[in-house]
């Protein structure tokens, strides 16, 4: 069966880039411009494994949203993927198990270390 | 018998003239003495009444013969005459001597008689004579009272004396001669009359006259007198001698008030004077030298120095020098000497001491008068003290400070000068400064505006030569404003430093503001080239014919994805996604090499292996040879020049290798554009006092002094356009200067290769 992936973006070609690639790769892409939406597609969706989310959001800012989502749906894994070249990640954000591989840098020439970085995160969540 | 007839005529008076008289006395005697022998023999033979005498002769001569003649007979006569005769004579001769004896012995006594009294009337009129002569030239007159104490008698010597005329006087007692003395000094005049009344002797009674005679003022008499009484013991009046000390009291007088102004003299002069014995005994002190030591005047007299002065130091040193002026007899003069006086406060003085020889002493002493130079010693070290000040002031200063007078010689060099001139000040003073400042000899000109405007001339960043090197210097030619001193002072600084520092900063503040720019533009700029990227992505891998999903929608709306492919190769479709692949890559590159410029606030420093970072950083360049395919890193001969010394130091690792990577590509880059038939790059390393020091040599084109000058600048590139951002060194640059607080630079003549030296701190303190 194939998974389901979370895409928060406010960039629409960003969105429709990723959700492109990753159909390609096989995945089952929602793709939300802010988290608001997101989070109520996650609500009554199906289960969702990775979350792809931007750090510049029309509504909150991502470290916000991906302790939300943490809180809420635990299992949820996070890939950054962001266009601020100074970002680093938060402690608290360590402190859930996000480490710097989780952080691509927008422009991602190549989408495919993303797409594999999803998958891992995928299959480590299948195994328990 | 003869008898002692002769006896009368024995002279008895004594005769003035000895010998005369002796002589004719003589002569007489002996005619005397002949005649009476004549007579005495005729009176015996006629008075012989027994013819005895005949007799004798018989008995002599035998008896007379009758055939004698009368001759006979005369003959026996005559001896019979000359029998007294020898006796008398014989008498008379032992007479003579007795008498003559006698007569030298009384005349000898007569003589010494007459000796003694000649004597004594010559001592008696020598007595008379000097009496009269004391009398008449001693200063005293005699004087004389009844016994009512009136004046009776004076002599001459009165007048002579005082010029009062002794009839104003006679008559007169003492105290009514002496009235005006006697209202002044009653108790003196009391004990005087007491004297008199009970008619006591009295001497040296003083006491001045109411009469003046032809002087203009009393006069002071002295004088001494004795009772007289007469021979029944009664009270007669007083006699005595006078004398007139007027001339005496007023050179005492006159004597004792030069003595006090003198006196006054020296208490009002402020330095000390004294003198003293050679036991340290003060003689003489004035007020001045009595404060010092903290007594009185009359304290000192006669006291000796190490009693009054207890610092047992100076007074040694002080008693020494007093001996050695004595021993000596010639002046010491002490230009300076301590001294602590009785409060304790150690003062200066400026002695000097002189032999002094006084009639009254038997020994020299020493005069001294000390100066207190304290203050001036004082205002003299101040003086001092702020000349070596102000000269220290000038020689720290690290500009080149050159005083020169009007006419350009030189009067004053601070140290940095010196060091400049490579001449002392002693040596260069008087020299033109143009000789010893070859430099420096233009400014001559602003040395006189100077001068006549009076306003200092700036000459800002005026270029030197020092030693081959481009050196910048600030001039400033200022001129002295006091009054009596005309001359100018050329100041330089050398700003070369500050010059590079300033291009340095402005360097930096560009790239600064570049890094601003791109952090605040950054993500904007990141979201459109993510979005052309990855659509670019999805394009190529959406035209592929390999992808199932492809091949699958192709099919779904029947066409053939093949054809399709080949249509885009045809047309260079695929081509030019790739070329916008490509763009986006660069710009976003561009971005992120912007980024680099702004400051980090994290630091990332940790200890590295420099040789190993060095190696990584090769392996780095060699596949970048894939990239870019314009240059074949591979056939590049690597050398390593690796200091064994230097293994590990800190630094943000992967800026160095950023750093080092770029510097390796523009070198290859460089070396493969201009084709470089044997390219080599060393890579060198070598540990510096305080520095670590890294460079990479190639041997390429080089560079010309335009492109070393801008070679740091961002955005500045010699590269085609596309071939590189211009950014890589500024980026090089700002990493090694700004952020690890270490030097970048570069050494290239066009055809020389270059060398670009990075040196970082050796000391993690001086890592920021």
């Amino acid at each position: 069966m194939t998974d389901w992936i979370l895409i928060v973006d406010d960039e629409a070609m960003i969105r429709e880039n990723l959700r492109a690639y990753l159909e390609d790769e096989g995945w089952r892409v929602a793709a939300f411009e802010s988290v608001a939406p997101a989070l109520g597609w996650l609500r009554n969706g199906d289960p969702c494994r990775v979350c792809i989310m931007d750090m510049r959001l029309p509504d909150m800012d991502g470290n916000s949203a991906i302790r939300a989502l943490h809180q809420t749906y635990p299992d949820l894994e996070f890939l950054i993927h962001t266009g601020s070249s100074s970002y680093s990640l938060p402690e608290d954000l360590r402190a859930m198990g996000l480490d710097d591989s989780r952080v691509y840098h927008k422009p991602l020439a190549d989408m495919a270390p993303l797409a594999a970085a999803a998958r891992r995160l995928a299959a480590r969540g299948d195994l328990p | 018998m003869p008898a002692p007839s002769s006896s009368s005529t024995t002279p008895s008076s004594p005769i003035p003239s000895a010998p005369r008289w002796y002589g004719g006395w003589s002569r007489q005697f002996y005619w005397g003495l002949a005649l009476a022998a004549v007579i005495g023999a005729a009176a015996v033979t006629a008075l012989d009444p027994f013819s005895y005498h005949e007799t004798l002769l018989d008995h002599w001569f035998g008896p007379v013969q009758q055939e004698m003649d009368g001759f006979e007979v005369m003959l026996r006569h005559a001896v019979w005459l000359l029998i007294p005769l020898g006796a008398v004579t014989v008498a008379a001769l032992s007479w003579s001597w007795l008498l003559q004896r006698q007569v030298a012995q009384r005349t000898q006594q007569l003589q010494r008689e007459l000796n003694e009294r000649q004597q004594m009337e010559m001592a008696l009129r020598e007595s008379e004579a000097r009496f009269r002569d004391v009398t008449e030239a001693a200063s005293d007159w005699i004087w004389e009272m009844d016994e009512n104490l009136r004046f009776t008698c004076l002599s001459e010597r009165f007048y002579d004396l005082t010029g009062i005329p002794s009839q104003y006087v006679l008559g007169l007692t003492r105290w009514e001669l002496a009235a005006m003395d006697s209202a002044a000094d009653p108790e003196k005049w009391r004990r005087h009359r007491e004297i008199l009344e009970n008619h006591l002797p009295f001497r040296d009674f003083v006491y001045q006259t109411r009469l003046s005679g032809s002087h203009n003022e009393g006069r002071y008499l002295k004088v001494s007198g004795k009772p007289i009484h007469d021979s029944q013991g009664r009270f007669l009046g007083y006699r005595g001698t006078g004398t007139d000390i007027t001339e005496q009291i007023r050179a005492e007088t006159a004597l004792q008030e030069s003595e006090l102004r003198l006196r006054r003299i020296i208490d009002l002069v402020p330095h000390m004077i004294f003198a003293k014995d050679r036991h340290g005994r003060f003689l003489l002190a004035n007020r001045a030298t009595a404060r010092a030591l903290g007594a009185t005047v009359d304290d000192l007299i006669q006291h000796s120095h190490s009693i009054v002065h207890n610092v047992a130091e100076e007074t040694e040193r002080m008693l020494a020098d007093d001996r050695e002026v004595i021993d000596s007899g010639t002046p010491k003069f002490i230009a300076e000497e301590t001294f602590t006086d009785h409060a304790g406060q150690v003062r200066t003085l400026q002695t000097i001491k002189i032999p002094l020889t006084e009639p009254g002493l038997n020994e020299t002493a020493v005069l001294g008068v000390a100066i207190d130079i304290t203050e001036q010693k004082r205002a003299k070290e101040e003086v001092a003290r702020m000349r070596l000040y102000l000269k220290n002031i000038i020689d720290s200063m690290p500009s080149v400070l050159i005083g020169v007078d009007p006419w350009g010689y030189i009067t004053v060099l601070n140290q940095p000068a010196e060091q400049t001139g490579g001449m002392s000040w002693e040596a260069a003073q008087g020299r033109f400064f143009g000789d010893v400042f070859p430099q420096l000899e233009g400014q001559f000109e602003q040395v006189r505006q100077a001068i006549r405007l009076g306003r200092p001339i700036k000459t800002p960043r005026m270029t030197l030569d020092v030693q081959g090197e481009l050196h910048y210097a600030d001039v400033m030619v200022y001129p002295l404003m006091a009054d009596n001193a005309s001359g100018a002072v050329i100041r330089m600084d050398d700003v070369t430093a500050r010059v590079r520092i300033e291009s340095m900063m402005v360097q930096t503040e560009k790239m600064l503001s570049v890094g601003g720019l791109a952090a605040g533009m950054a993500h904007e700029i990141n979201n459109p080239l993510g979005a052309i990227l990855q659509g670019s992505q999805n394009i190529l891998r959406r035209v592929a014919p390999d992808m199932p999903q492809n091949r699958a929608a192709a099919d779904a709306i029947g066409i053939d994805l093949d054809r399709i492919h080949r249509y885009l190769e045809q047309r260079q479709i695929l081509r030019f996604l790739e070329g916008i692949r490509e763009a986006g890559t660069r710009a976003a590159k561009i971005v992120a090499d912007m980024l680099s410029f702004s400051r980090r606030s994290e630091s990332r420093f940790a200890l590295v292996n420099l040789e190993e970072m060095l190696e990584t950083v090769l392996r780095l360049a060699a596949s970048d040879y894939d990239l870019k395919k314009k240059y074949d890193f591979k056939r590049i001969v690597i050398e390593r020049d690796y200091d064994p010394a230097l293994r590990l130091m800190h630094c943000d690792k992967t800026e160095i290798e950023q750093v080092i990577l770029n510097l390796l590509k523009n070198a290859a880059q460089a070396m493969a554009e201009e084709g470089t038939p044997a390219p080599v790059i060393t890579l060198r390393t070598r540990c510096e006092a305080e520095h670590a020091l890294i460079e990479v040599v190639d041997n390429g084109p080089g560079m010309d002094e335009k492109t070393l000058k801008r070679i740091f600048e961002p955005f500045f590139t010699t590269k085609d356009v596309g071939a590189g951002t211009g950014l890589g060194l500024s980026v090089s640059y700002f990493i090694i200067t700004e952020q690890h607080n270490g030097r970048l630079s570069v050494m290239s003549k066009p055809g020389q290769g270059a060398r670009f030296s990075i040196r970082l701190p050796l000391s993690r303190e001086a890592l920021p």
